[in-house]
């Protein structure tokens, strides 16, 4: 176990919080080192809560947090949370009357590895000027300075709540390819939410699929993308039940006479039953993050429904 | 160093199988000359929009083939290739994708025959005719 530790960089242990309206968790999951790991879910999923709780701004009521090898709200926080850069999905309120340059000064009080050059490498690379208030900024000016401001004492750790809302494509693709700099530097981690399907796609190495305070699965990006994929099949003779048995076949559609669509979650297996079975494969396509999610979520409902009826027999 | 490698989003083959192709490819063809720099893990795998976990499979499936090699905190170079070598991978390629080619033949009901007759047309197009080839 101890060895495990040493390659993760955050550690949630089954984490439970139950708020009037929402409940969180039982969650277990492991943040891996050196990763770029990515947060998606519905709105309301309990994805910020989790950021929250890694800087122990929020407290779990059961289970552990374990960042960078220690465990949060145990002692002094303060060393680890020097190591930590954090870009919360909403801006500070109490922020507003102050300007960037001043927000960066106090920064650089606080952060040992504080890095002014850095600091000001990062506002020319986004192409802003940090000599207002931040709230007089637009959204997207804003959000470009706070991303400087989270990123210039060179954290191991980033946490990137939403990063790019608010941004103008050229500033997004300026962001990308800062994060993918900043990575370079082989140990560093970043865990980021985003509704932004491209971003998961340039950025992320795993990808949590969360929903309604839980943790739907976690996958690595590139199979994730290879495994789902919609068939057309079509075959003599061929039935909706055959067509049902294909293997990870999450939805059948007919599509007129003997032919099919069918989402499956395990295309390899799919394709090599479909040349076993004879059927031939008119079309396959690739599925989008979005339509993953949804047909994970359709199917979480589903098995939630049916524990629940069996529960209620008993 | 920006490699002309492309994937193919909608195909059900493996992206780390792609990938390693071409760039076996690459070297196996003397493109990337021996002691040739490869890019960073991160680098290629942001230019090819897959992960990293990917392009590490990569890197390591090439290494212990004798094509790659790594030096700790240098980074990943192209590697001696044997004459033997270069012969044995030569054709691999060219394997894939004539099975490619009758794998899609098939999916469109093409008969033997038909594909012997196109096969024998594409030879004559590309070796008969004009005769130069590159």
């Amino acid at each position: 176990m101890s060895d495990g530790q040493a390659d993760q960089a955050i550690q949630f242990k089954g984490i439970e919080q139950r708020k009037p309206n929402f409940k969180l968790g039982p969650i277990t999951l492991d943040i891996p080192k050196g990763f770029i790991t990515a947060i998606v879910g519905p709105n309301g999923s309990g994805k910020s809560t989790l950021f929250r709780m890694v800087l122990d701004l929020e407290k779990p009521q059961e289970g552990t947090v374990h960042v960078l090898d220690h465990r949060i709200g145990s002692g002094d926080d303060a060393p680890v949370k020097q190591r930590i850069g954090y870009l919360p999905e909403e801006s500070l309120l109490h922020d507003d009357k102050i300007k960037a340059f001043e927000k960066a000064r106090f920064n650089s009080y606080w952060y040992r590895n504080w890095d002014v050059n850095r600091y000001q490498e990062l506002l020319l690379g986004l192409q802003v000027n940090d000599n207002l208030p931040l709230g007089k900024m637009s959204k997207g000016m804003r959000r470009k300075c706070e991303f400087a401001l989270a990123l210039a004492h060179a954290p191991d750790l980033l946490l990137l709540d939403e990063p790019s809302s608010g941004l103008d494509p050229l500033a997004w693709k300026a962001m990308i390819e800062m994060l993918h700099r900043y990575m370079e530097h082989g140990d560093r981690t970043i865990l980021m939410t985003s509704h932004i399907v491209e971003e998961v796609k340039r950025l992320a190495d795993y990808i949590v699929f969360m929903a309604q305070g839980r943790v739907l699965g976690v996958y690595e990006k590139d199979e994730l993308f290879s495994s789902w994929f919609t068939f057309f099949i079509s075959g003599e003779g061929l039935s909706a039940q055959t067509a049902s048995t294909m293997p990870g076949q999450c939805g059948v559609e007919s599509i007129g006479g003997h032919s099919f669509r069918i989402t499956t979650s395990k295309a390899l297996q799919a394709d090599q039953w479909c040349v076993a079975e004879g059927i031939t494969i008119i079309s396959k396509q690739a599925l989008e993050l979005d339509e993953i999610m949804s047909t994970l979520l359709q199917q979480d409902g589903i098995s939630k429904r049916v524990h629940e009826a069996r529960g209620n027999s008993r | 160093m920006r490699l002309p490698i492309g994937i193919n989003e909608q195909s059900a083959e493996p992206l780390y199988h792609q990938i390693e192709v071409q760039l076996r490819a690459l070297i196996v063809s003397g493109q990337l000359a021996e002691g040739t720099l490869l890019p960073s893990i991160r680098e290629l795998a942001q230019t090819v929009k897959c992960s990293v976990i990917t392009v590490k499979r990569v890197y390591s499936d090439l290494e212990s083939e004798g094509l790659l090699r790594t030096r700790q905190g240098t980074g990943t170079y192209v590697a001696k290739v044997g004459e033997q070598e270069r012969d044995r991978h030569r054709l691999t390629a060219v394997v894939e994708a004539l099975d490619q080619a009758v794998t899609t033949g098939k999916r469109n009901q093409c008969s033997e025959e038909e594909m012997i007759e196109l096969f024998n047309e594409a030879i004559q197009k590309h070796y008969r005719q004009g005769g130069k080839t590159s």
